[in-house]
């Protein structure tokens, strides 16, 4: 069933590029893999053994509540976003092979999510980066070519620093995922140096993909160039894999027990707060939309880290809280940021006043979706980071623990700064300086996708706790 | 003594006859005589194995049944046919498949010397593998040294005749070395059969005798060894010679010649040294420093590099670092990592090269990555070939230098030297891989904005351009790494057996 998952979008991309299908075929594959998803929700836990590499290496298949909850997220936003997608790219040239690889993408996203052992979760891993590299060339710009090396080079980078506790893991314990960890407690006290040096390449590689400090910077070069469609799955759930890479391996792996209290710890929480305020602030100071949001993913990002960083329960819950609202917001930014470079060509923030009388239902999804970011109630983004905070709290490690929660609210300040700015121009400012005014409102299907985005930031928010108490008894099998 | 025994000989044999012969051939036929012995070589080497599976020993056969030392020994083992094997067949790919291009480079009046040089080459080579008397191993280390000059050369043009004048001169300061160890060891041994020679070395270790000429011995040999196999700092010759070659030239020589003399290394120190005493002579601390330092500055030259051969043979300097990384850790299982490496940049280089050429012929002849623009969407099988050999060796999943770089990562856990260092070493050629072999795939696919593309025509250009043999021996190439990569099991097994069976 989980193979199938997989293989329905590759092979519905690998059919696209051959037959150029019209765009229906596309939107067939992605209900057919939600449908699929859906069933794959209800089924009990699995594990398969796909294929075996070597005696030690096996390719593992295996769902648990930790996967639904990511798989779910990553199918249904493809779904939306395709929907956006296709009226998006109506007057593109190659819309086939955008939405041959988005598929391909796609099958790479969910193999990860399904993954039941850290080889397969590399081998997706890496499938995923090196399938989604077409969405960032696919204006072939010269500067598009030039932001794709870039994020394929820091993509590989990342990987290759978690094989080093991939090959440490494989040693010292099993790569089979299991919670709370599979290292013994012998093993641990015996070679815990090389354990946690293992751990922290393993965060940081990952962490690569979530744009962690110092490793951040492919990601305001890439996320802008690609089409907005692809800049909002890139940034909205690509880098969700990252996160859930260190998720698995920091949880499932090397365990809470070996790295609570650590260097390796303190190291993770700084790396991941200097990249919250550092993300926040060149935000704030970026005038190109998308590489605004862009930056803005950097801070957000690590805010999950953050969270996971804290090792609590508490904080755990809350990261991925916020990992789910954060892909529907800033899917949701993103598109808006691109229905307006859609139907006016403007890239700058300046150039947007008074966009909002000519844009309503688009600017007003934006500033919904920008309300939920800074975590104003009810949105999704003030109950997840409300978890955030309140994880940080219960974390005992000294300083960090009140640094962090005065950091996570300044960089929320400045989100409100950055975002809510936009949504002032846009209706406020009314007059109209640079002609903004020769636009007009999206298409319908454009604003659909929108529209339902921004519901789903609010819903999260008001109805969140079926979800929360979910994520507890995930979390309760981890501590 | 069973039939199976002669098939090294048979080999060898057939392919320094089959050169002989093709003296009086054309062109044509010395090509389709070379090509059938290396086929019938292939074919009796996967047969040795499946008898060699069956025995589970290794046999030692008398040429001509004369007794050492008026008679010569070839020794074979699961590790020398497995070697063998793959030898002949992915020089049978490179012949068959890059056969047009030779034409196209080679004038026709040297193509039959060429194919001669090539027989000559891959019967040496043989040999190397095989012998198991040491002088014999030197005189063929010249021979080989003498073809490969010769298929260098046979290309004209200046560049060819200045890298093969440099090649030349580094290879016989290679084969000095190797010779003046024969002699020392002579002195000291007063035999030249392996096995001879082992037991009075180990007498000589056990009471501590003449311990300074014995580290001056084995540091003699693996020095000649790793100036011809190109290991850092040893490496500056490769890239000119591999680099200016014609393809079919570039390809064996890259995939399967670099690797004849580690071979022979690996039998030395297994058959006449032992793993104990390298370890004590610490020989191969020098080896591990040099292979990791190798498996840096290749890798560091091939980025700067802008001809897509220097570069393919650059990344020939890394991976020549891998395997000396995986001898250097002095212990079996390193070692057998080491051996899956050499098969697996066996069939990984060739493939390059192979794609590397057909990518120049799509785009008039030049080699520099402004020309190649776009080259892959006017070859499109070549462009995938390429991909495949670049994530081969990034290290991707499910292709073969993954595997590698595990075994080599588990063997790093076992060994008594810095297991971090070695990892972190590791990861970092992996990540310097990805800066040179990425962006080249970048650059091949390149297209000009304007340019509309169609990926049916695209389609449809995989089969129109080149031959058959050219197309089958990349996908033959292709489907080879991807089974290396998913099914290393059994090979891997063969590997340990046979090196077993050497020591």
């Amino acid at each position: 069933m989980g193979l199938i998952c997989i293989l329905l979008p590759i092979i519905g991309g690998i059919w696209l590029l051959y037959k150029k299908r019209q765009t229906y075929f596309v939107r067939l594959v992605l209900l057919l893999h939600v449908l699929l998803t859906g069933i794959l929700l209800f089924l009990p836990d699995t594990s398969w053994v796909v294929w075996k590499l070597t005696d030690q290496l096996n390719i593992v298949l295996k769902t648990d509540g930790l996967s639904r909850i990511f798989l779910a997220m990553v199918s249904l936003i493809w779904l939306v976003v395709s929907v956006y997608a296709q009226d998006y790219l109506e007057h593109d040239e190659n819309p086939i092979r955008f939405f041959a690889f988005y598929l391909l993408t796609l099958g790479g996203l969910t193999g990860l999510c399904l993954a039941g052992n850290f080889m397969t979760l590399y081998l997706f891993f890496e499938a995923m980066s090196l399938l989604s590299v077409p969405l960032v060339l696919h204006t072939m710009t010269r500067e598009a070519v030039a932001a794709a090396l870039k994020y394929l080079i820091y993509s590989i980078a990342g990987a290759s620093m978690a094989l080093i506790g991939f090959f440490i893991l494989l040693h010292y314990g099993s790569i089979e995922f299991a919670a709370g960890g599979t290292l013994s407690a012998a093993v641990i006290s015996e070679h815990r140096d090389i354990l946690l040096a293992g751990a922290l390449f393993t965060v940081v590689g990952f962490g690569t993909k979530a744009g962690i400090f110092p490793m951040h910077s492919w990601l305001p070069t890439a996320h802008p160039v690609a089409p907005a469609p692809a800049s909002a799955v890139l940034s909205g759930v690509i880098t969700k894999a990252g996160i859930f890479a260190v998720i698995r391996v920091v949880y499932y792996q090397f365990g809470v027990e070996l790295i609570a209290g650590s260097w390796v710890q303190y190291v993770w929480i700084i790396l991941s707060l200097i990249s919250v305020l550092m993300g926040s602030t060149l935000a704030f100071k970026e005038q190109i939309l998308k590489k605004r949001l862009a930056y803005s993913s950097v801070s957000q990002l690590s805010y999950i880290l953050f969270g996971l960083g804290t090792l609590t329960p508490t904080g755990f819950v809350g990261a991925v809280l916020h990992v789910v609202c954060h892909s529907v917001i800033k899917n949701g930014l993103f598109l808006g940021a691109g229905a307006v470079i859609h139907q006016t060509h403007k890239t700058k923030v300046r150039e947007l006043d008074g966009i909002g009388k000519v844009m309503p239902v688009t600017m007003t999804c934006f500033t919904i979706c920008a309300l939920a970011l800074v975590g104003i109630p009810p949105s999704g983004g003030f109950v997840s980071k409300w978890n955030l905070i309140a994880g940080s709290l219960e974390s005992g490690l000294g300083l960090i623990s009140w640094l962090g929660p005065v950091i996570l609210l300044v960089s929320a300040v400045l989100t409100a700064g950055y975002l809510l700015g936009i949504s002032v121009q846009a209706f406020i400012t009314g007059k109209d300086k640079n002609g903004a005014a020769a636009g007009q409102e999206v298409s319908g299907r454009m604003r659909n996708s929108q529209m339902l985005l921004a519901f789903l930031a609010v819903v999260l928010g008001v109805f969140s706790g079926p979800l929360i108490s979910y994520l507890e008894t995930i979390a309760g099998g981890l501590f | 003594m069973d039939f199976a025994c002669n098939f090294p000989f048979f080999s060898i044999m057939l392919l320094m006859f089959t050169g002989i012969i093709s003296m009086i051939a054309g062109p044509r036929p010395a090509k389709i005589l070379s090509l059938a012995a290396l086929g019938i070589s292939t074919v009796l080497s996967a047969l040795l194995i499946a008898y060699i599976n069956q025995t589970g020993e290794s046999f030692i056969y008398m040429m001509g049944h004369f007794p050492a030392p008026f008679g010569n020994e070839i020794s074979a083992g699961m590790f020398e046919a497995v070697m063998a094997f793959g030898i002949c067949g992915v020089a049978f790919l490179s012949l068959w498949g890059n056969g047009a291009s030779t034409k196209t480079d080679i004038p026709e009046k040297k193509r039959n010397l060429y194919y001669i040089m090539m027989d000559m080459l891959m019967a040496s080579l043989l040999v190397l593998i095989y012998t198991n008397d040491i002088f014999t191993a030197y005189v063929f280390v010249e021979l080989n040294t003498i073809a490969a000059c010769a298929i260098v050369m046979s290309k004209p043009g200046g560049e060819t005749i200045a890298a093969t004048i440099r090649y030349l001169i580094m290879s016989l300061l290679g084969s000095g070395l190797f010779l003046l160890g024969i002699s020392l060891i002579y002195a000291l041994t007063g035999h030249l059969l392996m096995p001879n020679m082992h037991e009075i070395i180990i007498e000589l270790v056990h009471n501590s005798n003449y311990t300074l000429p014995l580290i001056v011995i084995v540091g003699l040999f693996g020095v000649s060894m790793a100036i011809k196999s190109a290991l850092f700092p040893f490496h500056s010759w490769l890239p000119d010679a591999h680099g200016s070659a014609t393809t079919a030239s570039s390809a064996v020589l890259s995939g399967l010649v670099l690797k004849g003399y580690i071979i022979l290394l690996i039998k030395l120190f297994f058959r006449v040294f032992s793993l104990d005493i390298l370890k004590e002579f610490h020989i191969s601390d020098v080896l591990l420093v040099l292979g990791l330092l190798g498996m840096i500055m290749g890798s560091v030259k091939a980025i700067k590099e802008t001809n897509i051969k220097r570069m393919i043979a650059y990344s020939s300097v890394a991976q020549i670092g891998y395997i000396f990384m995986g001898i250097g850790m002095d212990i079996t299982i390193g070692l057998v990592a080491a051996v899956f490496q050499i098969l697996v940049h066996m069939v990984t280089k060739p493939m390059l090269f192979t794609a590397a050429g057909g990518l120049i012929n799509v785009s008039g002849h030049k080699k520099d990555f402004e020309s190649l623009q776009g080259s892959a969407w006017k070859d499109p099988l070549a462009g995938v070939s390429f991909i495949v050999g670049s994530l081969s060796m990034i290290g991707i999943p499910l292709f073969a230098g993954f595997i590698v770089k595990y075994y080599l990562a588990a063997a790093a856990f076992d060994t008594s030297k810095n297991t971090l260092i070695i990892l972190a070493v590791l990861v970092l050629s992996t990540v310097l891989n990805a800066l040179y072999y990425v962006p080249a795939i970048s650059k091949i696919y390149h297209r000009d904005e304007a340019s509309k593309f169609n990926w049916q025509d695209v389609l449809r250009t995989i089969g129109a351009v080149g031959d058959f043999p050219y197309q089958a021996s990349l996908i033959i190439f292709i489907i080879l790494n991807i089974i290396l990569g998913t099914c290393s099991g059994p090979v891997f097994q063969a590997l340990e057996m046979g090196l077993d069976m050497l020591g």
